[in-house]
């Protein structure tokens, strides 16, 4: 199987001097095609700044980061977006939906910043598949968490990235919805090929996981099964 | 992406109308000063504006029109000698005192026109004709100053300088930069009112002959003529402006207030649009994460402000010409020409853009620790 992200020896350090915190410290491990990899850890340990320079949205301080085979640990503000935009679908714990904006535009939106290469009609079809094919003119106002969430993961495949990345995305919800929302993400890599990152400290949804990493102070505790 | 820019903007309807007061707040304040402006700039020299002279033969060293002093008549005979001079015409322009029924003094300045010169007289006439000021004693007011004046109607008898004057016509907004208005006659009348000897007229204005060279002339004659200036009809008027405006403060004042119209005007909206742009600052970054460049941010930014800049402009133009239109009956012109309310739609636009380049600094990057918060 092939591996959508390779981490290499990758260190990120916030601030300088007295200041200086150590988020994460000599991280390698890949994320295959494919697989749900779950990375659990207690808070403050770099779950985040780790799904953030995989996404490319943190540029490490050291190591190598690479992206469907393209390095981005060096890539500048003006490549990365494509970088994104191509290969990532991200899952925020707060949803992060545009409030002014219907559940359908929501997804419309990020078919548009790709362009017109993906046809219109796939908004709905996104919809559809997670659920709420009967709430495209619905405003997220009026949506619960788990179907703000839902409309999240639709939103996150308008570009049929190849890796998504989800952060905490069950720690706003309760456990059924939860549990909607982890069969949907875990789904995209069994029968989707995708490379699935579910960042998470909730133990009722580890068993979703093909491979769990552990991190703790900005180490891994596990050490992955190098390819 | 005009779709988000506008979704955002009436999804939050309170902080829109806090946006468009402070713009409407900060152009109806620029129009106003502005108008008010160059309502001052048309009212100190509409005189000399309307009098359709091309060159104005004064006395040397005058300040402005109003304050002109006599020269001898006999200067007419040399002027008309000057070639490409078709009339020389005697004109006055002075301060005289008009008696109110109470008995009370009023100043105004009595404006005496040859009537046959088509030069000098009053325009925007309402009531009566030139040809009614051929009568003795007879003048012609302006509807503004009716009341001022104590003038009833046609027919109304007041005195000037101790002598009688009937009213025999109106004119319409022929308004005094000074506190005193013109009141019109003949100037055989006007000399009369004004005490001036039989051969002494203060003006004496020059029409020229059909392909006259008007600069060409004006040589000539400050040449041909002893001590006396000759300015073209442009050249008085804006003496006469700038004496008006920047001698007694009132265009400077006017000036400063639509700057400081403008400054109050960009600062508040700078506020409500960089405030607008950091309550928005999460979905941007989430745009960001979704694959969108700085370009596609700073569109929606951009389109935000000229959406809010275009409504606030509607909103203050049609404010500022209720405005414009109430002021014509009022004590002083403010003026809306087209140029102006360009010029706002400009204004507008430039101000909103440069409030919004202000804030799109805090949208450029991402912060994870803002898009990932739950
Ligand atoms: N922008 C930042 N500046 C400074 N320190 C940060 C910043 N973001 C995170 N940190 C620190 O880095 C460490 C890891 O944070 P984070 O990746 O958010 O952990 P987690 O997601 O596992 O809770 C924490 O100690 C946190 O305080
Ligand atoms: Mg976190």
């Amino acid at each position: 199987m092939q591996n959508r992200i390779e981490i290499r020896n990758l260190s990120k350090v916030y601030g300088e001097g007295s200041t200086a915190v150590k988020a994460l410290d000599g991280v390698s491990l890949d994320v295959r095609q494919g697989e749900t990899m779950m990375l659990l850890g207690p808070s403050g340990s770099g779950k985040t700044t780790l799904l953030s320079v995989m996404g490319g949205i943190l540029r490490p301080t050291s190591g190598s980061v690479k992206v469907n085979g393209i390095e981005i640990s060096n890539l500048n503000e003006t490549r990365l977006p494509k970088v994104r935009l191509d290969n990532i679908g991200f899952i925020f714990q707060g949803f992060n939906l545009f409030p002014a904006l219907t559940t359908l535009e929501n997804v419309e939106i990020a078919i548009e910043l790709r362009g017109r290469s993906i046809p219109k009609g796939r908004a709905r079809q996104l919809l559809e598949a997670v659920g709420l094919g009967d709430k495209l003119h619905a405003y997220p106002a009026n949506l619960s968490g788990g179907q703000k969430q839902r409309v999240a993961i639709a939103r996150a495949l308008a570009g049929n990235p190849p890796i998504i990345l989800a952060d905490e995305p069950t720690a706003a919800l309760d456990s059924t919805s939860g549990q909607i929302v982890m069969d949907l993400l875990s789904n995209l890599a069994r029968q989707e090929q995708r490379a699935v990152v579910i960042v998470t400290h909730d133990a009722r949804v580890l068993h979703y996981g093909d491979r769990i990493v552990h991190i703790t102070d900005g180490r891994m505790t596990d050490l992955p099964e190098a390819a | 992406m005009a779709n988000l820019a506008w979704k955002n903007l009436v999804y939050d309807k309170v902080r829109l109308s806090v946006t468009l007061t402070g713009i409407v707040f900060a152009l109806v304040l620029v129009l106003i000063q502005f108008g008010l402006f160059l309502g001052f700039l048309d009212t100190t020299a509409n005189i000399v504006a309307a009098s359709g002279a091309d060159l104005w033969i004064t006395a040397p060293g005058i300040p402005h029109v109003n304050g002109a002093t006599a020269i001898p008549e006999s200067r007419r005979y040399k002027a008309l000698s000057v070639a490409g001079v078709e009339r020389a015409e005697k004109h006055n322009i002075q301060f005289v005192n008009w008696k109110l029924p109470s008995g009370a003094q009023e100043a105004v300045q009595i404006v005496g026109f040859e009537l046959n010169s088509g030069m000098g007289g009053p325009w925007n006439i309402v009531e009566g004709s030139v040809d009614d000021l051929r009568g003795e004693d007879t003048v012609m007011v302006d509807e503004l100053y009716k009341e001022k004046l104590g003038v009833k109607g046609i027919g109304h008898v007041a005195e000037i300088q101790g002598k009688r004057a009937r009213v025999v016509g109106f004119t319409r907004a022929i308004r005094s930069f000074t506190t005193s208005p013109y009141v019109f006659t003949s100037f055989k009348n006007s000399q009369n009112y004004a005490r001036l000897g039989p051969d002494e007229m203060l003006f004496l204005l020059v029409k020229l002959a059909p392909g006259a060279n008007a600069a060409a002339v004006q040589k000539a004659l400050q040449e041909t003529i002893p001590g006396v200036d000759v300015y073209t009809n442009a050249e008085m008027r804006r003496k006469t402006q700038n004496y008006w405006l920047f001698s007694t403060g009132a265009g400077v004042t006017t000036l400063m207030g639509a700057a400081l119209g403008l400054l109050v005007g960009m600062v508040v909206v700078a506020q409500t649009i960089y405030a607008s742009t950091v309550d928005h600052i999460r979905e941007f970054g989430t745009l960001k994460a979704m694959g969108a460049g700085n370009g596609y941010v700073y569109k929606v930014i951009i389109q935000q402000a000229l959406i809010s800049a275009g409504f606030g402009y509607v909103l203050a133009i049609g404010a500022g010409y209720l405005v414009a239109k109430g002021s014509e009956t009022g004590n002083a012109a403010i003026l809306l020409p087209p140029e102006m309310a360009l010029g706002t739609l400009v204004l507008a636009a430039l101000m909103c853009i440069g409030a919004s380049v202000i804030s799109i600094r805090k949208a450029t990057t991402i912060d994870p620790a803002l898009v990932f918060k739950g």
